[in-house]
């Protein structure tokens, strides 16, 4: 058709002058920013060689403002502007425009999450390799997911030894505003989860103690700075090949207040390694639900088995309870009262009620048994801090914590090929939060089968 | 509750470049430094009125502000030949409620907005610092096809915003800090105590507004100290005769200079409600894209016949 050929004419002849403009811009703002940081190191210059001035009284510059700063409001174009330079400013961080994607070249996939995928990367311009994770953008109605924000948020402001460092946001086209966004992260070789699974042999004890150590220094620094992960799990603990564990994947973190903020979504925290009060339904939680997905980690590199592998909900908190023993109003005061257990049915008898932790773990030492078991308390109340998890004796007896630089290192699955994934439950998607009501259900039989169950028989829960 | 931010975050922000300072997206494309500042400032008092109409906590406004403020500055940074001031103000509120305790929807942000455009004056500075309850918002109308329209330029702007700033949205502020400050300086048992710390938190809302974008060039402490410093002089209470802004890693030049930029505020405020107040000179300040080319456009037009 004629008239749309020469629309099309037209609109590509207002790219191209658009284009044009762009360019020109473009080209100003380099020429500005080389200027400006030329006149920026003749003033650095300056500065180096003059005195310290002598400062007048504080009086004297309130009444008559200081020579060099000018109150006015208009600034030459091109004028060194009349700020303070103070050193203040170098250590103080900066913002700039987010680069695009393309200033990276995609090496190899590594992992598709829940809430994006991740390859291996590297800088052209630098040859450094580094991780991309593409955020996932779905559910735009509200705009740039709240979710993601947060994740960038936290993660930005989570700068630590044991905690995955995080280098700049990049974004794909700007055409299509939602389109990509990717967290450009340094690259570690390994994931927990990936790496036992192939691993003959659990980590040594020595080991674990080294490992925890890392977990839990990376937790309380979170928590001090009022962030909750809210997604601790094997597959989201990096570890490079020299013994160094970095906590990733802050795609379920958010802030937190004391006391927590009312009506936080207990749809968090990957099923295996959520805690009772979450699978209860409650909505005020805080720094405990984390433990005790450390107090899941523990106990999954002491048998290189993920801990309570529930198939649902319901399971979940039957293979909890089975473990951990069934909650009471004396070690748990109030638990009724959450949403989930008004639906549940416990056994009364006291002796079936009991922990046995111990005896699952036979090669744990006193004070390893005694910290996993306060780890898996079912009360939140009764968890120790991350900062408690670190004076605990466990670690100051023999075998002492392994240093990192002795570890052994391993083959990186993500350093070449796509890592094959045995199937786990993933992170909790938004939507529906849980609700354990299919009727009644029944866990005063959890331990008829307790003997068999220990011989490896398995038991089964009654669903009533 | 609002929780009690790490220190670090509570302490530092990420300030604005020399090269930053020197120039601005806005004035690459032609637009007069003086007028930027007008604009501006009438958008950063917008988005003050904005957050008041919807009855959002101080601290989310001011972290808007800041987010509003950041956006324009820099030869990368957002131009008012691209953008519109109102909508970039609307997005910026928007998407700091949104990671706050108080998200907003996209509806009642641009109820807001359109409440606040339909007023005579666009420096609702004074007019809603005085505190006037002003009617309910969500009350005011919006025809469905403006409200769809409003609606994707929020989301859009939204993302340009994030792009611009490269994620960084935290801001952090001095109310706090002016609190445990005046604690430290042991001055609540003074009988002016509270008219002190109401005085000190004014001054902080109002350097949010300067064009010498104070919250963009110095960090926490030392605005917390000079608006206690400032305070104290005007409700006549002594502080301690010593160089105690030192303790709030303050030093006397800065300090000195931030009390000037505040002081120098009442001025800078009264000139603008001189060129653009209701009634008076000009009119409504130029907040859309195409009233900011009308006016640089007029002004070319005088300057070239003169
Ligand atoms: N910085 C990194 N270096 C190396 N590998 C990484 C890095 N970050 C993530 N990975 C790999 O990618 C996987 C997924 O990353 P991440 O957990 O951040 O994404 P996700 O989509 O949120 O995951 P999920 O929803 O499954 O928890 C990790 O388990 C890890 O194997
Ligand atoms: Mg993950």
């Amino acid at each position: 058709m004629a008239g749309g050929a020469s629309r099309w004419a037209n609109d590509k002849e207002d790219e191209v002058l658009e284009a044009q403009r762009k360019k020109e811009k473009e080209e100003k703002k380099r020429a500005k920013l080389e200027k400006q940081r030329k006149l920026e190191e003749a003033e650095a210059r300056r500065k180096q060689a003059a005195e310290p001035e002598s400062t007048q009284g504080l009086q004297n510059e309130v009444e008559r403002p200081v020579k060099r700063r000018r109150l006015s409001n208009e600034r030459d174009d091109g004028d060194v502007p009349d700020q303070p330079r103070r050193l203040m400013r170098f250590v103080a961080p900066e913002w700039g425009p987010c680069r695009h994607v393309d200033n990276f070249e995609r090496l190899n996939h590594i992992e598709e999450g829940s809430y994006g995928w991740v390859s291996r990367a590297r800088e052209t311009a630098t040859g450094e390799v580094v991780a991309l994770k593409k955020l996932k953008m779905d559910n735009l109605n509200d705009g740039f997911p709240v979710t993601a924000l947060r994740e960038i948020q936290t993660l930005k402001e989570s700068r630590h030894r044991h905690v995955v460092d995080l280098r700049e946001v990049v974004v794909g086209d700007t055409l299509d505003e939602f389109s990509s966004v990717f967290l450009v992260m340094e690259f570690l070789e390994h994931d927990l989860k990936t790496l036992q699974e192939d691993m003959a042999e659990p980590f040594l004890p020595s080991e674990i103690k080294t490992l925890l150590i890392q977990l839990s220094s990376a937790v309380e620094f979170l928590h001090d700075h009022w962030i909750l992960h809210r997604d601790l799990k094997t597959s989201n603990i990096l570890m490079n090949n020299r013994g160094e564990l970095k906590l990733a994947d802050f795609g379920m973190a958010r802030y937190f207040g004391d006391p927590s903020p009312p009506k936080m979504t207990q749809l968090v925290v990957t099923l295996w390694y959520r805690a009772p009060e979450l699978l209860l339904g409650t909505t005020t939680y805080g720094k405990p639900v984390d433990m005790w997905s450390v107090g899941c980690i523990f106990g999954e590199l002491l048998t290189k088995a993920p801990l309570l592998q529930g198939k649902n909900e319901v399971d979940e908190l039957a293979k909890i309870f089975e473990l951990c023993g069934i909650p009471t109003e004396d070690s748990w005061p109030g638990f009724k009262r959450l949403p989930n257990a008004k639906s549940l049915r416990l056994p009364r008898t006291p002796q079936t009620q009991g922990s046995i932790i111990r005896s699952k773990f036979p090669f744990l030492t006193g004070a390893g048994a005694a910290l996993l078991t306060s780890l898996l308390s079912l009360n939140p109340e009764r968890r120790p801090s991350a900062a408690e998890m670190l004076a605990h004796p466990y670690f100051k007896e023999d075998p002492r914590p392994k240093a990192t630089a002795m570890f052994p290192t391993f083959p990186s699955k993500a350093g070449q090929e796509k890592r094959r994934r045995v199937a786990s439950p993933s992170a909790p998607q938004r939507g529906q939060a849980p609700k354990i009501d299919a009727g009644e259900v029944d866990f005063s039989g959890i331990f008829a089968g307790r003997d068999l169950e220990e011989s490896g028989a398995g038991f089964q829960l009654k669903l009533v | 509750m609002a929780p009690t931010p790490n220190q670090n975050s509570q302490l530092v922000n990420p300030l604005a470049t020399t090269a930053q300072l020197s120039s601005s997206g806005s004035q690459l494309d032609g637009v007069p430094a003086d007028l930027e500042d007008s604009v501006r400032f009438a958008g950063a008092s917008l988005t003050q009125a904005a957050g008041m109409l919807l009855r959002l906590p101080q601290e989310i406004i001011a972290q808007a502000v800041v987010l509003f403020t950041r956006f324009w500055v820099g030869p990368e940074g957002g131009s008012l030949i691209e953008y519109g001031t109102e909508i970039v103000s609307a997005s910026s509120l928007y998407l700091i409620a949104k990671l706050s305790p108080y998200p907003k929807s996209p509806r009642q942000i641009l109820a807001a907005y359109a409440y606040l455009s339909s007023l005579p004056t666009s420096l609702l500075t004074s007019s809603l610092f005085s505190s006037k309850t002003p009617e309910n918002p969500d009350a005011y109308y919006l025809s469905e096809g403006t409200y769809l329209t409003q609606r994707a330029a929020l989301m859009k702007t939204e993302s340009h915003i994030l792009r611009v700033l490269g994620f960084n949205t935290h801001v952090a502020l001095p109310y706090t800090l002016c609190i445990n400050y005046l604690q430290t300086l042991d001055v609540f048992q003074h009988p002016q105590a509270s008219a002190l710390a109401k005085r000190a938190f004014a001054h902080l809302n109002t350097a949010l507004l300067s064009p010498q974008l104070l919250y963009l060039t110095h960090q926490p402490p030392a605005l917390a100290t000079a608006a206690i410093y400032l305070a104290a002089r005007e409700v006549g209470v002594q502080l301690p005769d010593n160089e105690w802004w030192e303790v709030f890693d303050t030093d006397r030049e800065e300090l000195g200079f931030l009390v000037v930029g505040l002081l120098s505020m009442e001025s800078f405020v009264k000139g603008e409600e001189e060129r653009w107040g209701e009634g008076k000179g000009r009119g409504k300040v130029p907040m859309t894209v195409e009233a900011v080319e009308a006016e640089v456009e007029r002004r070319r037009i005088l300057e070239g016949g003169g």
